[in-house]
């Protein structure tokens, strides 16, 4: 799921925050080790920072345009 | 007082009463024994059935009477019927009411317009949970107006609150999103819209709050435009002036506060353990009531599963000790492997629930009897929803979850 250009990055700001924290759990688990990446709006950002950040992931969020942010979630490393 | 309390609006079947009269043996016989010693039977109710709309058919359906009787043939349980739903729908409740005449009541109290008010009623049982005042009542719309009945059960039950002293919250959700339109013209109903309006005029002239919020993706997805103004808030163009569109989540943050939330089909169980104080303030969002939420309907075919259980992650991921039940006709969310042609423009249900199980505050249970009276099985692979049977079911409700310290429980039925 990591991008390799932000063409390939799913946007998910129209989603609702609850369906997209169930969109990213989904990603997530098919994922396994690898990031995965999307677009958020601004006021997702909180809901995906601080729920993912404390259920062990780690979580990268770059400003993309005034309302984009591009999010980047990884599984913490046993230890990290 | 009654502690806890049903309020039943829709149909009931036998399937859902059978498993209420199993869950009540289990809460006297197992959890309350005391209470079925003839000297010490209590005065008051413990147990309180508020019943209107289309469940009063079960009071003359044959399926259902005599379950009704077994239930009353239990100490301390009441019936607190609608008189008005039950006269309009010609129903007799006289077998019922002469075997026993105490605990099947048809007279309501009377209201400030001199007739008749269940809901003055309901408004004795929601409201003793969280003295001292100030407070609120809560009611979470899931049906449409004018299809749906229940539109004007939530103004008089509202209406009741406010006669109560009590601030009022509403919670639209799903097809409850309707009852907010602007412009509502029914010739042959009670205007919704117009009720919702006087009601917040009537709250702003008693000086108490009355706040209607209405689900973003609900609305959204039904056609109420949006738009944000630049500071965030979210303002509809095709809603009633006191609606309040919002994120899911500024929704359970009220849920987070220790009110009463009532509904079309919900229960309050009362949560007391020894040493605990029995009430707190309203306000007090550290003893948020912990939630269970009953899927009782068949996936995809409408949106109340996903509903049901896109709150439950909501309220979870806020720090609400939640619970989800798939029961009668829900645990066909939990049978075969469901196939979605990709990509669909909705959630696979088995896929959301696999994905959420196991995250923090949140409990999935498949009821076994409602499977095994459909014949079926529940897909293997959904590993996190543990089977549950009348026993676990009675801890669930009657029970308070580790670590939570409120005064009742909230269950709520989709």
């Amino acid at each position: 799921m990591a991008s390799d250009g932000m063409s390939n990055v799913p946007d998910f700001s129209d989603l609702t925050c609850t369906n997209l924290m169930i969109r990213l759990r989904m990603l997530l688990k098919k994922a396994g080790d690898m990031p995965v990446e999307c677009i958020v709006r601004r006021d997702q950002r909180d809901t995906v920072d601080v729920p993912f950040s404390r259920t062990g992931y780690v979580v990268k969020i770059h400003k993309v345009d005034t309302n984009k942010f591009l999010v980047n979630l990884r599984k913490k490393r046993p230890g990290a | 007082m009654t502690s806890n309390f049903f309020l039943l609006e829709g149909f009931i079947s036998p399937e859902r009463l059978g498993w209420i009269e199993e869950n009540l043996k289990f809460f006297f016989v197992k959890l309350h024994p005391q209470n079925l010693l003839h000297s010490s039977r209590p005065k008051d109710a413990v147990f309180t059935f508020f019943l209107t709309g289309d469940s009063l058919y079960s009071l003359q359906n044959p399926e259902t009477v005599p379950v009704w009787e077994v239930i009353l043939s239990m100490p301390a349980v009441k019936i607190v019927i609608d008189s008005e739903e039950l006269h309009l729908r010609g129903i007799s409740v006289e077998r019922l009411r002469m075997k026993n005449p105490d605990q099947v009541i048809i007279h309501n109290s009377i209201g400030l317009n001199g007739r008749p008010s269940f809901w003055k009623d309901v408004m004795k049982s929601a409201r003793q949970h969280e003295q001292p005042v100030p407070s609120l009542v809560g009611y979470l719309q899931l049906s449409s107006p004018y299809m749906n009945r229940s539109s004007v059960a939530l103004l008089e039950c509202l209406r009741a609150a406010l006669e109560a002293h009590a601030s009022i919250d509403m919670y639209c959700y799903l097809d409850g999103i309707h009852i907010g339109h602007q412009g509502q013209r029914p010739s042959e109903f009670e205007n919704i819209g117009d009720g919702l309006n006087e009601l917040s005029e009537k709250a702003a002239k008693r000086g108490l709050q009355c706040q209607m919020f209405a689900c973003a993706r609900c609305a959204a997805a039904r056609g109420y435009s949006t738009w944000d103004d630049g500071a965030g808030v979210v303002i509809s163009t095709c809603a009633i002036k006191p609606f309040r569109i919002r994120n899911i989540n500024e929704i359970i943050e009220q849920f987070r506060r220790n009110h009463i939330i009532l509904s079309e089909n919900c229960a309050s169980i009362q949560l007391k353990k020894d040493g605990m104080q029995v009430t707190f303030s309203v306000l007090d969002r550290e003893q948020s009531p912990p939630l269970t939420i009953l899927i009782t309907t068949h996936p995809y075919g409408t949106e109340t599963a996903f509903g049901g259980l896109s709150l439950a992650i909501a309220a979870a991921f806020h720090g609400i000790q939640t619970r989800v039940i798939f029961m009668e006709d829900g645990v066909y969310a939990l049978t075969g492997v469901h196939k979605p042609e990709q990509p669909a423009p909705f959630f696979n249900l088995q896929e959301v629930i696999d994905t959420v199980s196991g995250s923090e505050n949140l409990q999935l249970f498949s009821f076994t009897p409602s499977l095994q009276k459909r014949g079926i099985t529940k897909n293997s692979r959904l590993t996190g929803v543990l089977d549950i049977g009348i026993p676990e079911l009675g801890n669930l409700l009657f029970y308070s979850p580790n670590g939570v310290a409120a005064n009742h429980q909230r269950v709520l039925f989709f």
